[in-house]
């Protein structure tokens, strides 16, 4: 493959090609806020509006003002799962990724294949069985069912033992031995800023994961512990779904995933840059 | 008082049926700078990190200043390295990394900034303090490394091949630099190197290894001028010594049309009817009696010049020094002639051992 040596030099295919799928990108979440800011009754109209209305601010009081839906609790029930998920995550696996990759110690192989094998079993295979475990443990129905399945990733372990091998030179694991530091310390010292880029990737992939996750929230959580996505399916149940109620809902849980996505993304670009020149 | 005694030290990698390092035993003096030099692969690296506590000794002892510190980890030792690749921490600041051991050690704040201030002095790295390794060149990088070295005042240091990412400029520069440091902070320093220039010029005494067998360990003069064996004889020195397998004659062995005498406890000793002869090429001088060669190549350096040629019969080119002035052309038929008959080496052809004294 050639890389263009002149950065500046993209060719006005490519600045049309990228500016379609710009558009296409932004299309869904547009039209989600055109539908957020309008009465039910102008969404359904032919042909349907294509500018945003003046109905915002009314459509999301109104969703915060649910009793059945409780979405402001949602709100903070997921930020809570995700955010202690994707620490404990990111943690986990820098260490294990951390062993894998630079310890030596009798049995790595047969455990990282035993690792990497976790990946492999389907969602829907598990979740029969983690109902009943938890339900046996008394923790069905809390929050705590749906954050203590997910502390640990197998994809996570793999991810940091790939970015460690090929990031961490074991010379520098060795000048810190030299210098006189413990294992633990070398984690924190040495190995864990080496690894932020991929850190902050794998932490955003978590927390996306996490805060989307439905499947097993909607089983497992009762009514009064509703996450963002167990709430909104409430939003457009009954008889009849106000669009516009369902949309307002949907702007106000997509909203705090763009929050972190400028968050960690900076990081992940800083991430890329710096692995790109080699020092 | 620290010393370091290597007792047949000995590491074994799995799946290799030839040691990597075999029974070493070597005995650095307090305050020594030794040098480990040896080809490629010759287990140089793993000598120094099994005295870095970093690769396992499978028998044999290590001791540093009286304690033996065989199976002790890297920290217990007392030690600092220096990597060929630098190793520095990108994340921290020169600063930082210099001071990386001592805050590990636990030593005030205050206390580590006056050692890191003094050492950077000494590098002259305080103008970059606070610089990132990535904002440094190449040169600067190794003496951060060094600097981390120096910061610790650790017992012994060790290096391996902290030159070889340096121009070659720099390089004998830096290579100065280092002796002269070590002079003064009078630390034992062990110093791996292929290079045998560097090995020459900076080691109180180098050691030869090949294979992982010790060879030979000596001062730079002592191993330039009595080489134990031929392994030795053909290393060290550039360009490399002459060798060549000659027949014993009445007098001496025959070289070209002249017999260069050999002394009589080296024709005792010769096993058999012929002793390789070493030359050095500043013992050899074009015109004069000797052997007939045909030019091949003439290097010339300016006041020097290497005259390489080929001897019917002989499979090596022989290289002589000669006058960079007026040097013989290239296809020329030359004889070249032995300077000084005392400051000949023989070695046995057999074994490769040095015959005489
Ligand atoms: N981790 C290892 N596993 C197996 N064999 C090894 C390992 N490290 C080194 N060796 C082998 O041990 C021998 C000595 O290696 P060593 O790195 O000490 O050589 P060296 O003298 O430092 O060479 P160089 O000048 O190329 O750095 C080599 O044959 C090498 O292949
Ligand atoms: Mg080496």
């Amino acid at each position: 493959m050639r890389t263009s040596t002149r950065a500046s030099g993209a060719s006005p295919l490519m600045y049309v090609t990228l500016t379609l799928v710009v558009l296409l990108s932004i299309a869904p979440l547009y039209f989600m806020l055109v539908m957020a800011s309008r009465a039910n009754s102008e969404i359904l109209s032919v042909p349907p509006p294509l500018l945003p209305g003046d109905q915002l601010a009314g459509n999301i009081e109104r969703v915060f003002a649910n009793e059945d839906v409780q979405f402001g609790r949602a709100l903070l029930n997921t930020l809570l799962v995700a955010s202690v998920a994707t620490v404990a995550v990111v943690l986990t696996s820098a260490l294990a990724g951390f062993a894998f990759a630079k310890l030596r110690f009798r049995g790595r192989h047969g455990l990282l294949v035993f690792v990497v094998a976790t990946m492999m079993v389907p969602v829907q295979l598990g979740l029969i069985p983690l109902y009943m475990l938890m339900t046996e443990v008394g923790l069905a129905g809390g929050l705590a069912s749906v954050t203590l399945p997910f502390l640990v990733s197998g994809f996570g372990v793999f991810f940091m033992r790939q970015y460690a091998s090929q990031a961490i030179p074991d010379e520098l694991i060795e000048a810190a031995r030299v210098d006189g530091a413990s294992t633990v310390r070398i984690f924190w010292s040495v190995v864990l800023p080496a690894l932020r880029p991929a850190a902050a990737v794998l932490g955003l992939l978590t927390f996306m994961e996490r805060w989307n996750d439905f499947l097993w929230p909607y089983i497992s959580l009762d009514f009064n512990h509703p996450t963002v996505q167990v709430a909104l399916s409430r939003l457009s149940g009954g008889y009849y779904t106000d669009q516009a109620l369902v949309m307002a809902g949907t702007l106000m849980g997509t909203l705090p995933l763009v929050v972190v996505f400028i968050l960690f993304g900076r990081q992940i670009v800083g991430g890329i840059m710096e692995g790109g020149v080699k020092s | 008082m620290t010393a370091v005694v290597f007792e047949k030290a000995t590491r074994r990698f799995p799946g290799q049926d030839r040691p990597a390092v075999d029974a070493l035993d070597l005995h650095i003096d307090d305050g020594e700078f030794l040098v480990l030099v040896g080809p490629s692969g010759c287990g140089k690296s793993t000598t120094l990190r099994m005295l870095a506590g970093l690769e396992d000794v499978d028998d044999g002892r290590i001791l540093i200043g009286d304690r033996d510190v065989t199976r002790r980890p890297p920290k217990e030792r007392d030690i600092a390295m220096v990597f060929q690749n630098y190793a520095l921490y990108p994340h921290m600041t020169v600063a930082e990394n210099m001071g990386f051991a001592l805050r590990i050690a636990g030593t005030r704040k205050a206390e580590i900034r006056r050692r890191v201030a003094e050492a950077a002095e000494i590098l002259g790295l305080t103008d970059y303090l606070d610089r990132k390794p990535k904002a440094l060149s190449g040169g600067q990088r190794q003496r951060v490394a060094m600097g981390r070295a120096i910061v610790r005042s650790p017992q012994v240091f060790l290096m391996d091949e902290p030159l070889s990412n340096l121009d070659a400029k720099l390089r004998v520069q830096t290579r100065t630099q280092i002796a002269a440091l070590q002079r003064r902070l009078g630390t034992t320093t062990v110093y791996v190197t292929h290079d045998q220039v560097e090995a020459m010029t900076m080691g109180d005494r180098v050691a030869v290894l090949k294979d992982g067998v010790l060879q030979q360990v000596a001062s730079p003069r002592e191993l330039y001028d009595r080489p134990v064996n031929l392994f030795v004889a053909g290393f060290m020195g550039s360009p490399a010594m002459n060798l060549l397998d000659l027949p014993l004659v009445d007098g001496g062995v025959r070289f070209g049309s002249t017999v260069l005498p050999v002394p009589r406890e080296v024709r005792d000793a010769a096993p058999g009817p012929t002793v390789v002869v070493g030359l050095r090429p500043e013992n050899l001088a074009v015109g004069g009696e000797g052997m007939a060669v045909r030019v091949d190549v003439v290097e010339e350096l300016g006041s020097d010049a290497f005259v390489y040629g080929r001897a019917d019969g002989i499979d090596e080119p022989l290289v002589a020094r000669d006058d960079g002035r007026r040097p013989p052309a290239k296809g020329a038929r030359v004889r070249l002639r032995v300077l000084d008959a005392d400051a000949v080496h023989h070695f046995d052809p057999v074994s490769g051992r040095r015959l005489g004294r």
